[in-house]
């Protein structure tokens, strides 16, 4: 069953990722390689995300940073088509005052925690390895959220939920990608020996 | 040179403390030793209190939980006044646990468990009967070893505590199952360092889709990509070809291609170039499912060549 619904999501995504393609190289001809290789990369991702359906956070997320960009706008409302949900979250407005919330939390959290730290100089030594644990899972949880889309966001338990369905999601992008940069490569060997 | 090795040998010992709490930090099922001389009378008291009496009103918030486990609805519906708190908290836990598999399995053995700390928490917090709602609710996902510490204190930042450890067990929950799915993450034992192997394959999978499309942006000049290329290249024996992949594919491709305008066309014995874009978009998803499309590739080009 796993497998079925894998290559249902695949050719989904397929799909969806070929249409994006051919938007982008309608909007504008003649690009060079880094550019294409933005719009490859963006197509598949909006492709990925749209896969979903809105149901994960990091799908939604994920649409909107790539909505951000004005440019990009266009080709992800003409992807999305006329059943688009996605709409911007946010104003720029909204946004620049949601990260001054959020770096004032962060700011407060931290002189919080120093000042326990302080308070608590002379604790059992039983609570100093745990208190290692904690720190040592607390960077690595800030790492993933700023690796997961949107996970800045996300509580700690929700952000793993969202890993957990991001990792499948990629395996199935770059596996797809992989099989046609194969394909390409081998039509392209045997094109050559064709010629020869 | 003494210090250095001091150094070491300091660093030895904390990672050596580091690894023995990482294991403690995974619940464990069983309990310790002293939590279990607390647990197995007062397990056994409680049994003798659930058999005669299902509708007594100390067993109330252990009929919720049966409920609590079949349907939200029928839990946000009981009216009881005195647990109706706990109906409200155990329902903002369930839409949470209800997606992991995990956390069904624990909760028929978690009401033996809460029944025992909830008479501990009632002998010894007095004062904390407004926090209590939250505590008693909490109860569920508790972990035995930690009855001890809630018996001591019996203080305002108890329901804080406790709302972490249900949190805790939460969270590790999903960590097992993130643990699954990660490749080589099974024998890791601990919260870091598991989330430092996702963390990797993360980036990883990142990376790799950087680089391929890297890739594919060097071999097509316009990104127009894929598939009329391929299938140009290709002059459409690809049906003969008995892939097992190919006739799932089928009707799925007729409605892939339909709003393109081609007619949809059976899979088999078709010659025009229409069905090439079909058929070989078939093969090219079934090859997905394969795995194996390199070689497929080179063994259906050797056959038409």
């Amino acid at each position: 069953m796993k497998v079925h619904t894998s290559s249902k999501l695949r050719k989904e995504f397929i799909k969806k990722w070929v249409k994006g393609l051919q938007i982008c190289c309608s909007l504008k001809k003649n690009m060079d390689i880094l550019e294409r290789k933005k719009k490859i990369k963006l197509c598949a991702d909006i492709a990925l995300a749209s896969t979903k359906n809105e149901t994960t956070l990091w799908s939604i997320a994920l649409i909107s940073d790539a909505k951000k960009d004005d440019e990009n706008k266009i080709l992800v409302d003409n992807l999305l088509g006329p059943e688009s949900r996605f709409k911007p979250r946010m104003t720029n407005r909204q946004m620049i005052a949601c990260h001054k919330r959020v770096r004032s939390k962060k700011i407060l959290k931290k002189s919080r925690h120093v000042c326990q730290k302080m308070k608590k100089m002379g604790p059992p030594k039983s609570n100093l390895a745990a208190y290692i644990a904690k720190t040592l899972v607390k960077r690595r949880t800030q790492v993933l959220k700023r690796l997961v889309p949107g996970g800045e966001s996300m509580d700690e338990f929700s952000l793993i939920k969202e890993a957990l369905d991001y990792v499948l999601s990629l395996r199935i992008q770059v596996d797809v990608m992989r099989t046609l940069a194969n394909a390409n490569e081998v039509l392209n060997q045997s094109d050559s020996k064709i010629i020869d | 040179m003494n210090k250095g090795e001091e150094l070491g040998m300091e660093t030895f010992q904390f990672g050596e403390e580091i690894q023995s709490l990482m294991a403690v930090v995974q619940p464990p099922e069983a309990g310790n030793s002293f939590t279990a001389l607390l647990e197995l009378p007062a397990n056994q008291a409680v049994k003798l209190l659930h058999s005669p009496d299902e509708t007594a009103p100390t067993n109330l918030p252990s009929s919720v939980f049966p409920s609590a486990e079949n349907s939200l609805e029928t839990t946000t519906s009981s009216v009881v006044p005195n647990s109706s708190p706990n109906n409200i908290n155990l329902v903002k836990q369930e839409p949470i646990d209800s997606d992991s598999m995990h956390n069904s399995s624990p909760n028929p053995s978690d009401p033996v468990v809460s029944k025992s700390t909830k008479r501990k928490e009632r002998e010894t917090n007095v004062k904390s009967s407004a926090k209590k709602i939250k505590s008693v609710a909490n109860d569920d996902g508790e972990e035995l070893p930690y009855v001890h510490v809630r018996a001591r204190r019996g203080q305002a930042t108890d329901s804080h505590s406790l709302a972490e450890r249900a949190r805790r067990e939460k969270i590790n929950a999903r960590m097992k199952l993130l643990q699954e799915l990660v490749p080589g993450c099974n024998k890791i034992s601990g919260t870091a360092m598991v989330l430092d192997e996702i963390i990797n394959h993360v980036q990883s999978l990142q990376r790799q889709v950087e680089f391929l499309s890297m890739r594919l942006a060097a071999v097509h000049p316009n990104i127009d990509i894929n598939l009329d290329n391929i299938f140009s290249a290709e002059s459409g024996s690809l049906m003969d070809c008995s892939f097992p992949g190919m006739v799932s594919p089928q009707p799925l491709s007729h409605q892939l291609w339909q709003p393109d305008g081609l007619t949809p066309q059976p899979l088999w014995g078709v010659e025009e170039t229409n069905p090439n874009f079909i058929t070989p978009e078939n093969s090219f998803l079934s090859y997905d499912s394969s795995g194996n499309s390199v070689s497929l590739y080179t063994n259906q080009l050797k056959m038409e060549l």
